[in-house]
């Protein structure tokens, strides 16, 4: 976090992304080159170690990038469904070891087999079809998934046209903005992301900060492998996101909103795009929307390949060019975000909400799913399920329900799900029956909803892998900044890696040492995250577990 | 009263300070440790070592949080040695070392490290990780005269990333990859020496292990001692604390208590010191005889000084002697020269060189305001919402001012204005740049203050309650030709406008001004137009606003506080007045002399003519920076005797009769006064090497041999004179100095003055005094055959004529002087990168190499005069400031071509 890279960055405004720059100069060869980097930091006055930092810092800049021309995944979903060595293999028949790389997760959990080519996402039996894809023009990348609702169909409420579906925002247009907050606030909707926090007390608070800059921001960076609602709403519903963005906005009097989309998602891009471009074609963007004192634009940014970045503050970073290294709070975003401006950063999914809120009031929200966690969430189902697929559920449904009568039950037997991507917990089969889906019920049996993505470790998955794959995955997506997350992830790779390997023990004091160490020293979530899943496989795997560990 | 706890103990909170800070305030700084936190940069949270348990009750739920970027609050309960605490701090300490060379005994910083500390205070016994991936393999990089990295020793505190961002604002450094395997770049992954680092050494004090150092070893060495003393390079004034061993120097630190230079410094300041005990030393006086020096006693010596100043005196009067005095001398021994100059020789022949710097600043500035210096103090950047920066390259000529004035303009919510033709590095970064031609600087300010004033932006009440002559100069700049003044400088007006508007807009708005501003046929004209412009706008006398010359020398200021000027004696005091001469005459127990003495230009006219038989200079190289050198030559050639009181045989040296072996700042005491009126003690570090002497003391014992009895030289007594003397020094006692200096005028009780002309100004009421533009006479008489404008800049790495700078390591790092040269006007000269450029003036040839850059326009070139192999002063000619007598360094008629190199060395010239 530099502030004077922030405010270098900012004077040439979101248009002239230094970010987005480096992203294009990437396109050709997988990587910008040095001289390419040195002009850039030339132009922005930041100094050349900071161009090539940044570059080396993302899976899809750096310069061990160059030459890829097709991307296996290796996100947890596809690890688990053990179908990736076969991709790879069958990969290698068309291309050079050294043209394929890897990708964490293109939200193909339903299908798995992912693999990603010449800028498109290929899964589950486009592998038998190598030959039309490599080389070819192909629409081979579709995919498919179930898409259902409970009681509600909000998020998944098929969408009708752009004139109709923008009336509840040119009615708010109307309305006093503080006003159309107070919805929000009464929905208490809570942010879909993870953490969980009040939509409405963010918006109020970045509100209230004065100045003439303010942004919107989505964050599309949809990391967490199994999770691939976000790809839902931003590749079927991408004008809820949109209106969610308006909306957030005209609440704060940001004039400016940024889809930051993950690379992995190239589809998601193209379509978020078109319906950006068909807003503006309608005049519901722009300056003096519809007449009023409320001017908006949109800019896509896309992503370069880092996990952290799905971090608010990682993520603003990454927006501005800079390393995307988590900051410390304060000041928070909404004071201080984006170019040093009150900036808000939402969740696809939480932005999504706001359509239903601003149409219905936001009683109509609170309405639906618990007392405190309320109205619906999406959930995704990864392929060990009979229909895999999004479905989107009251908040307080029962996991069982979620899984049996949505999922149509478990292909075949499975030990755990881990639910809420790798941070999430680790939740033993016969624990399914005690969860509801919502914050308070997920916290109080020591697990995390986080994003609700559901990964399935069959039966014959070795958990110490599991846990080896959580340290390899958490140390190699670790941004570096803080001691105990940079060293302590490594570290406990390591020690998985070896006695899964050798007859090395681990030693348990230590182990729990380290597992503290990251809990309550990490600068962030990601470092403070990975040992909630850990510790749910000691105290629920321990017999399978313990010939690993000393005493 | 807010309150918070530390360990269950009440303490007062102050607004928005971190917990950490609220600690350290009670509890002292080590009491928690921490590895990534330094005292000049911004929180960062990256080791978590800091972490403390914070509860919202007396031992209540405690939540772990990182102390150094957290804020304190009301009613907080802060435990910092909790079991879980420390067993965390210890957890981060133990993985920190699984990936550190555990060979401390032969570590370059064992002893002095802060990981070691940290790892001790924590109680790490043993690290219980099994083998892994590691980075002890990096290797080292001693590719650098100063900067050393070994980066297997690097804990990825990014205290060297924050400093070079934070402080400096070069952003050399960063990290590259992520994770486990960042690792600290220089520039795109390259070496030091291959990287734009400028040397400042910034990062170096930061790390926190030896991962980043310098050649000096300056965060380890084992001193026997440190003496805190003031720089003897450029007039920002940075403390150094210097160590030392035995009587030798190892090396050089900046204070973070220094107020004008928290812990920062430049290379210059910080590195090159390594001339001080060079071999090339002068060791002992020496007197030329049939052309040749020849060493002699410092008894043979002064009897012969004394002697044929005795003779002159009697037989020419004492105006055929003269004096130069300068910077590298304390206010004490300038004192001295002006005080043997005037009461035992008996002329007011003495000069200094302010002369060929900020003589027009100060005149300019006593005509507007009353008073010769700078308004404010640099410190008010803290509070202002612009700066102007006029003719200066402050991040060159006075690095820590420059990276300050830089950080400023990096933030987007403040106003900068560079009014430079070069697009100076300040400049890149400036919200607003006017590029004008060289020699128009009154016709832009001009211009700058009509728009001001149709704007409706002029401050009326400050006019109106502050300031006298404004209808008038209304008038006259109202009716300035805005077609003819666009034309000449070359530069839109609209440009003009909106820095004008913005300037005038500020709430507080600060203006710097350097050579750029002085060095002109219009010198002190510009500066009252500056002066004037804060007038009109009202930006005098507060913080954050003000004239702030950026005084070129360390001790230029002081060296003129002291009288070493014609026309003024010690403390600004007209020497034409009777009345003031009394006062002289009574405290010298002599009768001074009351007619104005030559300037530095006048001495080499009088020379010329015949006039003038002896000249003693002290520490200025004439030879190689006054312009128009070979007249310089001819005038000393034609002076019977020339003193040179000197380090090294310099090119002036060589020209002399007598060489006196001088003193560097190292080897002496006494007093530097900076840009800002700040006197700050330099304190004798080691003793001066074998054969030189304290230059104070070489003045006392000629003054003696002389037959005027003068106590030997002490910086301590001296200022109790000057102290009794010169109005403004009147409370200023070497007790009283303290570690941060007094800024004058300080009274009587000792108490001294950031701001000046804060109710009313020294001469009543500020003034407004108009003058137009005119084209120096350079342009007039020689524009139409020496079609190229060249002007003079500075370069970081050297300092004035070189003598000091080119005798360390930072010659190794800027070898040459070099032109700068417009892109379309190398390519119409047919000129490559790094060819040889022949230059030619009026005055002579000289030929240097070339770096194409469009940095300058085209029709501009620029040069340094750092080197005597290329003597750029053989082009600068005899015009200069109509009013101050500063020559025009900063115009010159020339005209180019491509050439091999034929006129490179003075010989061949």
């Amino acid at each position: 976090m530099s502030k004077n890279l922030s405010e270098l960055s900012g004077r040439k405004g979101i248009e002239e992304s230094l970010f987005d720059k480096m992203g294009q100069l990437a396109q050709e060869r997988g990587t910008p080159s040095v001289e390419e980097l040195d002009q850039l930091a030339d132009e922005f006055l930041i100094g050349k170690a900071n161009t090539f930092g940044t570059a080396t810092f993302y899976d899809f800049l750096k310069p061990e990038n160059q030459g890829k021309r097709a991307y296996v995944c290796n996100g947890t979903a596809c690890v688990c469904a053990g179908t990736q060595d076969k991709v790879t293999k069958q990969l290698e028949k068309h291309l050079q070891p050294s043209e394929i790389g890897h990708m964490t997760c293109l939200g193909r959990c339903h299908e798995n087999a992912a693999f990603n080519y010449n800028g498109k996402n290929f899964s589950g039996k486009a592998l038998e079809n190598l030959d039309q894809i490599i080389g070819k023009e192909t629409e081979l990348n579709s995919d498919t998934y179930h898409v259902k609702s409970g009681a509600n169909e909000i998020l998944t409420n098929p969408f009708s046209e752009v004139d109709q579906y923008y009336a509840p925002f040119i009615d708010a247009l109307t309305k006093d903005s503080k006003s159309v907050l107070e919805e929000i606030k009464i929905s208490n909707v809570r942010g879909r992301g993870g953490a969980g926090f009040p939509m409405g007390l963010k918006l109020e608070f970045c509100r209230n900060t004065e100045n003439a800059t303010k942004f919107i921001i989505c964050n599309a960076d949809e990391g967490d492998p199994g999770a691939y609602s976000d790809r839902y709403l931003l590749e079927q519903r991408p004008h809820s996101v949109l209106f969610g963005m308006l909306i957030a906005g005209y609440v704060t009097h940001a004039s400016y909103g940024i889809l930051y989309i993950r690379a992995e998602y190239p589809e998601s891009i193209q379509i978020v795009q078109d319906a950006i471009d068909a807003l503006k074609e309608k005049g519901l963007i722009g300056r003096n929307i519809q007449g009023t004192e409320f001017s908006f634009e949109f800019k896509i940014i896309q992503a370069q390949g880092s996990y952290i970045c799905g971090e608010e503050t990682a993520l603003i970073n990454s927006i501005e060019g800079q390393r995307p290294e988590v900051r410390v709070r304060p000041p928070f975003p909404a004071q201080q975000g984006l170019f040093n401006k009150p900036t808000i950063v939402n969740n696809v999914e939480t932005l999504a909400a706001l359509h239903h809120i601003i149409s219905n009031g936001g009683s109509a929200w609170k309405a639906i799913g618990t007392e405190r966690s309320s109205g619906t969430k999406l959930v995704s189902l990864d392929s060990f399920f009979n229909k895999p697929g999004i479905y989107e559920v009251d908040m307080g449904t029962p996991l069982a329900t979620v899984f049996n009568e949505f999922g149509g039950g478990f292909k075949s037997e499975v030990k755990a799900v881990q639910i809420g991507g790798p941070l999430g917990g680790l939740v033993p089969a016969h624990k399914i029956d005690a969860l509801t889906l919502d914050f308070e019920s997920f916290a109080n049996e020591g697990f995390l909803l986080g994003h609700a993505s559901v990964v399935c470790v069959p039966q014959d998955f070795p958990i110490i892998q599991f846990i080896e794959h959580l340290f390899d995955f958490a140390s190699y997506e670790s941004c570096g900044k803080c001691f105990p997350c940079r060293l302590g992830t490594k570290r406990g790779q390591e020690m998985a890696s070896q006695a899964m390997n050798s007859d090395y023990k681990i030693d348990r004091e230590l182990f729990h040492d380290l597992l503290t160490t990251l809990e309550e020293g990490s600068l962030c979530a990601h470092g403070g995250g990975i040992p909630l899943p850990v510790r749910n496989a000691l105290e629920y795997f321990d017999d399978e577990l313990k010939q690993y560990f000393n005493s | 009263m807010k309150t918070a706890y530390i360990n269950n103990e009440p303490h007062e909170i102050k607004d928005g300070e971190t917990m950490l800070a609220f600690i350290k305030r009670f509890k002292g700084e080590k009491h928690v440790p921490t590895l990534c936190d330094a005292p000049n940069l911004d929180p960062f949270g990256a080791c978590r070592v800091c972490s403390v348990a914070v509860a919202l009750e007396e031992d209540g739920k405690t939540k772990t949080m990182a102390s150094c970027h957290s804020p304190v609050a009301e009613g907080q309960y802060i435990y910092t040695d909790t079991a879980s605490v420390k067993k965390l701090r210890k957890n981060i300490v133990e993985l920190v070392l699984t990936d550190h060379p555990l060979d401390c005994l032969t570590c370059e910083v064992n002893g002095n490290c802060e990981l070691q500390d940290v790892a001790a205070q924590v109680g790490i016994r043993d690290v219980r990780y099994p083998a892994g991936a590691n980075h002890l393999h990096y290797t080292k990089d001693m590719s650098h005269p100063y900067m050393t990295s070994d980066l297997s020793k690097c804990i990825n505190c990014y205290r060297c990333v924050r400093a070079c961002d934070e402080v400096q604002g070069e952003f050399v450094l960063s990290m590259s990859g992520r994770g486990f395997d960042s690792k600290i770049i220089k520039g795109s992954d390259n070496t030091f020496m291959d990287s734009d680092c400028v040397s400042c050494g910034a990062c170096a004090q930061a790390c926190p292990t030896s991962a980043i150092s310098d050649v000096f070893q300056s965060k380890s060495v084992v001193e026997s001692e440190v003496t805190r003393t003031i720089c003897t390079y450029c007039g920002v004034g940075c403390n150094l604390d210097v160590s030392t061993s035995s009587g030798e120097i190892l090396s050089i630190q900046a204070p973070y208590d220094a107020e004008v230079n928290q812990g920062h410094t430049c290379l210059k300041g910080r590195y090159a010191f390594k001339f001080y005990d060079h071999p090339e030393r002068l060791d002992s006086p020496m007197i030329k005889r049939n052309g040749t020096f020849e060493k002699v006693s410092w008894e043979e010596v002064y009897t012969y000084i004394a002697d044929k100043l005795g003779t002159f005196k009697k037989e020419f009067g004492p105006d055929s002697i003269a004096g130069i005095s300068s910077a590298r001398c304390t206010n004490e021994e300038n004192y001295l020269m002006q005080k043997f100059i005037r009461a035992v020789i008996g002329t007011n022949n003495i000069d200094g060189c302010a002369r060929v710097c900020h003589s027009p600043t100060a005149l300019g500035m006593q005509q507007t305001f009353g008073t010769g210096a700078a308004t404010n103090s640099i410190d008010d950047l803290k509070d202002t919402n612009c700066i102007m920066v006029i003719g200066a390259n402050p991040t060159d000529a006075h690095p820590v001012t420059g990276a300050k004035l830089k950080q400023f303009a990096m933030k987007t919510g403040n106003v900068s204005i560079v009014i430079d033709p070069r697009r100076t590095e300040i400049a890149r970064y400036a919200t607003h740049h006017i590029p004008l031609r060289p020699g128009t600087n009154v016709a832009v300010l001009n211009m700058m203050m009509y728009y001001i004033i149709t704007e409706g932006l002029a401050d009326e009440s400050f006019i109106g309650s502050r300031t006298e002559g404004f209808d008038e100069y209304k008038k006259e700049i109202l009716a300035i030709d805005l077609d003819q003044i666009e034309g000449i400088c070359g530069v839109d007006r609209n440009i003009i406008k909106e820095a004008a508007i913005a300037y005038a807009a500020a709430p507080n708005a600060m203006s710097f001004h350097g050579l750029g501003v002085t060095e002109h046929s219009q010198g002190t004209f510009t500066v009252m137009q500056i002066a004037d412009l804060a007038l009109l706008t009202g930006n005098i006398g507060r913080r954050g606003v003000g004239v702030n010359p950026l005084r070129g020398q360390n001790n230029v200021q002081g060296s003129a506080d002291m009288g070493v000027q014609p026309h003024q004696g010690a403390g600004y005091m007209d020497i034409t007045k009777p009345e003031v001469n009394l006062q002289y005459n009574k405290f010298y127990g002599v009768e001074v002399p009351s007619a104005i003495g030559y300037k530095i230009p006048e001495m080499f006219d009088a020379a010329l003519e015949g006039k003038l038989k002896a000249l003693w200079v002290i520490g200025e190289d004439i030879v190689q920076t006054d312009p128009n050198t070979q007249k310089v030559i001819k005038a000393l050639n034609n002076t019977d005797l020339v003193i040179v009181q000197e380090l090294f045989m310099t090119e002036t040296a060589k020209q002399a009769d007598v060489v006196l072996p001088g003193a560097s700042f190292l080897e002496k005491s006494g007093t530097f006064t900076n840009g800002e009126r700040r006197v700050q003690a330099v304190r004798q570090v080691v003793e001066p090497v074998v054969g030189a002497k304290v230059d104070g003391q070489i003045i006392v014992d000629i003054m003696n041999k002389m037959g005027y009895a003068q106590p030997d030289y002490d910086a301590k007594s001296m200022l109790d004179e000057i102290n009794q003397i010169v109005p403004f020094f009147a409370g200023i006692t070497w007790d009283r100095l303290g570690k941060n200096g007094l800024q004058w005028p300080v009274a009587k009780d000792g108490t001294d003055t950031q701001i000046l002309h804060k109710e009313e100004f020294k001469i009543g009421k500020g003034q407004f005094i108009f003058n137009n533009w005119r084209e120096t006479e350079e342009l007039v008489e020689h524009a139409k055959d020496y079609p190229y404008i060249l002007t003079t800049n500075r370069e970081l790495e050297h300092y004035n004529c070189g003598a000091m700078t080119r005798r360390t390591g930072n010659e190794l790092i800027l070898k040459d002087d070099y032109l700068m040269i417009n892109p379309e006007d190398a390519k119409e000269h047919m000129i490559k990168d790094g060819e040889f450029v022949c230059i030619e003036s009026p005055r002579g040839k000289v030929d240097v190499k070339a770096r194409i850059t469009d940095e300058v326009k085209s029709g501009i070139l620029s040069t340094t005069f750092h080197f005597p192999d290329i003597m750029i002063n053989n082009l600068t000619g005899d015009i200069h400031d109509s009013e101050a007598k500063c020559p025009e360094y900063k115009v010159v008629a020339v005209r180019i071509r491509k050439s091999k190199g034929k006129y490179k060395t003075l010989a061949e010239a």
